[in-house]
């Protein structure tokens, strides 16, 4: 009797430490394993591939100011996923957001050139972050009054961004020469790389957006612990009943949280377009992709702040050390994104140990049920 | 000014854009109706084109393709559906994770068998339409009536034509089968059907294996069909639209096909109005931006209306 009542206080702890810990490294170390194997399916060498990866993630400060440098967007949008699932909102068209919200800070980076930097570049970050959640605010309307899933609304809404950003850039914002681009930001409102301000380093492209992206995690964390729209979001999410019975009104936090999620990756966008493009390309063909791996980065941080920082440090090592692993190993970069989407299941998949450990106790209690009698 | 637009042309091309929507509209129908959300088909529909392109340069026999088109998207949707049914998974999560690995693993193999990435060789011969009338010549009532006809009767592919009978039948099933009874009670009341002997988790595979199969196919239709050879991340956020179909189509088979036809119709239509540019003024990018555009309008429209089956994404657990 006394067993029974201990035990799930027992397991609790170490269950936790399990998933929170255990469970997305297991998930690392089981895709990476995947991808081993298709690399040798590819006629390739793992170990010379991944070996090359990390030198070109971390063989020098150069190549550790190319991580934190793609790091950077992945926290962001990362931060943006995450705070989404807090109210239990998917926001996939995170992409969408980021996309609307570099074009914001290009555009307001042209505009704004002539303030000095201190004025300017907060007010940029702030307009991109509008940017990003108007983006965010009709498919967070239409979950709020309709229900409309959001899964399909963002991700409408991320392909409008590609193809309206696209004519903007080569209409009203074009460059002149033809490229589809906006014009080159003066150098006043560039977030400065850490070699300009930390003499002794050699040139890299790390620069102010990771201590920005540094700060939203703590400002994130601070909303979501201390304050009432941080608690309406995390009980939303939680249960809506309870909460809906506790008198918080559901679509207005349910807007609220999308919006958010969409300022935060309207603010990926300015980083990225303030710290390293320091201009805006049309991106129909290509993408960043951020907004997607930010989902991955969400997932494996476990929708928490810590976690994202370092999931998107993993994520950001991968991206700058897939250009190395190309040319050293001559294997396709696309291989990353497959472990990515190995590590995003394997997360998603740690109802497997719970699975286990409750398929375990049930067994034990029916062996304990058959000694009692 | 618009002289010319409204050709027979213009609504057989949109039967034809609506095809691979309808094909994994009907598949997330079927899913959703046993209880599962399967946003994976996006993924499905790219691993099943790019399948489809492989299969049929490696031996040269089209129709081989389109089998390996569809058993890659079986291959795909098992996955989600061991992952969603027996591991009880976030199937929303699961979808993402998996959409996310076809987008990889297609880029991946193009250039690891085409050694070039973008897109992969073209197929040499793209499958021809069933049948092959000749038009009418003259301009009378007949040859006039004819020439609508032909084309917008006679003139698909034959995947084409296997959307609207997997429509006919799949709403044939659904609702005068006892199968199709089963499936709709693992969607609506899981514990119910359980009660009474329906087995819930073989159904819920059961329904998730066929909408993997039609999602490959609607993948064949595209490679195969309409393109002739695979280009990276083709399926351009249709298995979402499919998604959307089905929710417009209200979770039937045929109204599926029927909501499919109005996307695949604002397709046709962007592209035609692509060719009216100099007389429209308008940028192109507002045309292709109307497909995505029609979908969310659609779902504002009629989602508050439409009721989906009460337990869909809700994993169930045998007591």
């Amino acid at each position: 009797m006394s067993e029974a009542t201990k035990s799930p206080t027992v397991d609790a702890w170490w269950m936790r430490l399990l998933t929170t810990v255990g469970v997305p490294l297991l998930s690392v170390a089981l895709a990476m394993a995947i991808g081993s194997v298709i690399i040798v399916f590819s006629g390739h060498d793992p170990i010379a591939a991944f070996s090359a990866l990390l030198q070109g993630a971390f063989g020098g400060w150069r190549q550790i100011g190319e991580t934190i440098m793609r790091a950077t967007p992945l926290m962001l949008t990362g931060l943006a996923v995450g705070f989404g699932f807090r109210a239990n909102l998917f926001n996939i068209g995170a992409e969408g957001q980021l996309i609307l919200g570099s074009l914001g800070a290009a555009w307001l980076g042209l505009l704004l050139a002539p303030l000095p930097p201190i004025l300017s570049i907060p007010l940029i970050l702030i307009g991109a972050a509008l940017f990003g959640a108007a983006w965010a605010f009709i498919p967070a309307l239409l979950k709020a009054k309709v229900g409309a899933h959001e899964v399909i609304t963002t991700m409408m809404f991320s392909w409008m961004a590609l193809y309206l950003t696209s004519w903007i850039v080569s209409g009203p914002l074009a460059d002149k020469g033809g490229i589809p681009q906006t014009p080159m930001l003066s150098g006043a409102v560039w977030l400065p790389t850490f070699d300009t301000i930390i003499p002794g380093l050699p040139p890299m492209r790390a620069h102010l957006g990771f201590l920005l992206a540094l700060l939203v995690a703590v400002g994130v964390s601070l909303v979501l612990r201390r304050t009432t729209l941080g608690y309406e979001v995390r009980a939303v999410g939680f249960n809506p009943s309870a909460a809906q019975n506790g008198g918080i009104s559901i679509p207005l936090t349910t807007i609220y949280a999308l919006c958010i999620s969409g300022a935060l990756a309207g603010l990926a966008g300015a980083s990225e377009v303030l710290g390293v493009t320091h201009r805006f390309f049309d991106q129909v063909s290509a993408g960043s992709g951020f907004g997607f791996t930010g989902i991955a980065v969400a997932l494996l941080g476990k929708k928490n702040p810590v976690g994202i920082l370092f999931a998107a440090l993993l994520f950001g090592a991968l991206s700058a050390g897939g250009g190395t692993m190309q040319l050293e190993a001559d294997v396709s970069q696309k291989i990353i994104t497959i472990v990515q989407g190995l590590i995003i299941f394997f997360v998603g998949a740690e109802t497997i140990v719970t699975w286990f450990i409750k398929r375990r106790k049930r067994l034990a209690l029916e062996r304990e049920g058959a000694t009692n009698a | 000014m618009l002289n010319g637009f409204f050709t027979p042309d213009l609504f057989a091309s949109a039967i034809r854009m609506a095809t691979p929507l309808a094909l994994a509209a009907i598949g997330g129908t079927i899913c959703e109706r046993s209880g599962v959300v399967n946003i994976a088909l996006e993924g499905i529909m790219l691993i099943g084109a790019f399948f489809g392109v492989v299969v049929t340069l490696a031996t040269g026999q089209v129709w081989l393709g389109v089998l390996a088109a569809v058993l890659a998207g079986v291959a795909l949707s098992g996955i989600h559906a061991f992952a969603s049914v027996t591991l009880r998974m976030d199937q929303i999560v699961s979808g993402t994770a998996l959409n996310i690995l076809a987008l990889g693993l297609t880029g991946f193999l193009m250039e690891v068998l085409y050694g070039h990435p973008g897109a992969t060789d073209s197929i040499p011969h793209q499958i021809l339409p069933v049948f092959n009338f000749p038009a009418a010549s003259g301009t009378g009532f007949f040859a006039t009536l004819w020439n609508w006809i032909n084309p917008l009767l006679f003139g698909y592919t034959p995947i084409v034509y296997l959307a609207i009978i997997a429509a006919v039948l799949g709403q044939w099933a659904m609702y005068r089968t006892t199968w199709g009874l089963r499936l709709r009670a693992l969607g609506e009341h899981p514990r119910a059907a359980d009660t009474v002997g329906v087995r819930v988790i073989a159904g819920r595979y059961v329904a998730v294996l066929i909408s993997g199969a039609l999602g490959g196919l609607a993948g064949a239709n595209l490679s195969l069909e309409q393109v002739g050879s695979f280009s990276e991340n083709m399926s351009a956020g249709r298995g979402f639209i499919a998604l959307a179909a089905n929710i417009f189509g209200r979770w039937t088979p045929v109204g599926s096909y029927l909501a499919s036809l109005l996307f695949g119709f604002a397709q046709a239509l962007q592209i035609k109005m692509q060719a009216y540019q100099d007389v429209l003024h308008i940028p192109v990018q507002f045309f292709l931006m109307l497909p995505y555009v029609l979908t969310v309008v659609v779902l504002a429209g009629f989602m508050g209306r439409a009721v989906g089956p009460a337990e869909v994404g809700k994993p169930y657990e045998k007591e």
